[in-house]
């Protein structure tokens, strides 16, 4: 009993902390990231490796039971490493349990029925968005609005505060 | 806390399975799965043009496979295929064959053969 305590209250410490960093540094645009080489590996091969946070646990749980007609491509990577990295998602989702103020955000602006698959699709995306003009999204080192990373140039550490944004030409 | 000492320790677990090899320590065992292999052959599949939804190996790696690619749906930055431009490469058995069943299926709509795995990488090693 008392080690559940005290796990609780370790897990609400540092959830607290997590939510108190980088609202203090900017405006909370930050994202916790996986450990390890894991998820940079195998979801970072492609495309950004988008922040756990920007979606619901189910999103990911969807995703991952469908990898091998993932967008068109097959993404499987093995069972049981599908299976770590689905719990790293699980983990750090927008509506996990060490969700951050953005995160909690994200979670409830979007429907209980829904469970996205495009992050670019969301509602926050676009409220996010709403000034970057359309042209933008097609020059060539953009192309889509789900390249994160040709813009945030720290996506792939979960950051994506405003300064650090870098527009390619 | 639990989860995420779990998620570690799985995820650590995965990054450790990753043995590191030499690009010639790879050929020489797609070579031996497919007795032998041409540099030719490795060129004209990575410059060839195929009925899959990507047509060519170039689509995404440019022509000159020692050059930064971009990923044709994504339009993610890829590092370059060759070793000399990219000493990572062709390090990882079990990631070179990741990417040769994905990037096969993809270009020729199957997967490649033993053969041409080992003449694609004799390919690869051999620009300079
Ligand atoms: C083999 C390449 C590949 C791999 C590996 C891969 N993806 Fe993708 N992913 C894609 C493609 C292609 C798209 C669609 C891109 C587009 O249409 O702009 C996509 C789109 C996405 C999107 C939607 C982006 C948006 O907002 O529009 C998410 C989220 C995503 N992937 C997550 C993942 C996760 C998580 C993993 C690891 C389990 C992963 N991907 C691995 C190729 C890949
Ligand atoms: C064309 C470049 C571009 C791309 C691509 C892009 N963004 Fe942005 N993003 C911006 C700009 C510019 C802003 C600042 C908008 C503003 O404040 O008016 C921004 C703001 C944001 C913010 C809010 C930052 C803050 O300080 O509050 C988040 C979160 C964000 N983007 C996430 C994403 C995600 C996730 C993706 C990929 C799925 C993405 N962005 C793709 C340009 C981009
Ligand atoms: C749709 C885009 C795309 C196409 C087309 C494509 N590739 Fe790739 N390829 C990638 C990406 C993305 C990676 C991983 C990039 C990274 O690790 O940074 C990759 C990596 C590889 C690797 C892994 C090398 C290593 O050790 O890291 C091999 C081998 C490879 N590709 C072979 C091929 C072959 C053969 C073809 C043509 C039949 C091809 N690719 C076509 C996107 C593509």
């Amino acid at each position: 009993m008392t080690r559940h305590v005290t796990l609780a209250g370790l897990t609400l410490a540092a959830g607290l902390a997590l939510a108190a960093l980088p609202a203090a540094a900017d405006d909370g645009a930050a994202f916790p990231m996986p450990e390890g080489k894991l998820y940079l590996e195998e979801c970072g091969g492609c495309h950004t490796a988008y922040a756990p946070g920007l979606l619901p646990a189910r999103s990911w749980k969807k995703m991952m039971a469908e990898l091998e007609h993932h967008f068109g491509e097959d993404a499987t990577f093995g069972a049981e490493a599908e299976k770590a990295v689905s719990a790293l998602l699980t983990e750090l989702a927008a509506d996990g349990r060490r969700a951050n103020t953005l995160m909690r955000r994200i979670a409830g602006s979007i429907p209980a029925a829904d469970a996205p698959q495009r992050i670019s699709g969301t509602p926050f995306f676009k409220f996010m968005h709403d000034e970057v003009p359309n042209s933008f999204w097609k020059r060539t080192k953009i192309g889509t609005a789900a390249n994160c990373v040709a813009c945030h140039t720290r996506a792939n550490l979960g950051r994506y505060y405003e300064r650090e944004v870098s527009i390619p030409k | 806390m639990k989860i995420s000492i779990l998620a570690m320790t799985l995820a650590l677990a995965y990054s450790g399975l990753t043995s590191a090899a030499t690009p010639q320590q790879i050929l020489a065992e797609l070579n031996a799965k497919a007795g032998g292999s041409s540099v030719a052959r490795g060129e004209k599949l990575y410059r060839g043009q195929f009925g899959g939804e990507i047509k060519s190996c170039m689509g995404c790696h440019t022509e000159d496979a020692r050059a930064s690619g971009r990923h044709v749906k994504t339009h993610k930055a890829i590092e370059p295929l060759a070793p000399v431009a990219n000493k990572e490469r062709f390090t990882d058995m079990a990631k070179v064959e990741k990417w040769f069943r994905r990037n096969c299926k993809e270009v020729l709509a199957r997967e490649c053969t033993a053969q041409e795995k080992a003449d694609f990488t004799a390919y690869m090693l051999s620009l300079k």
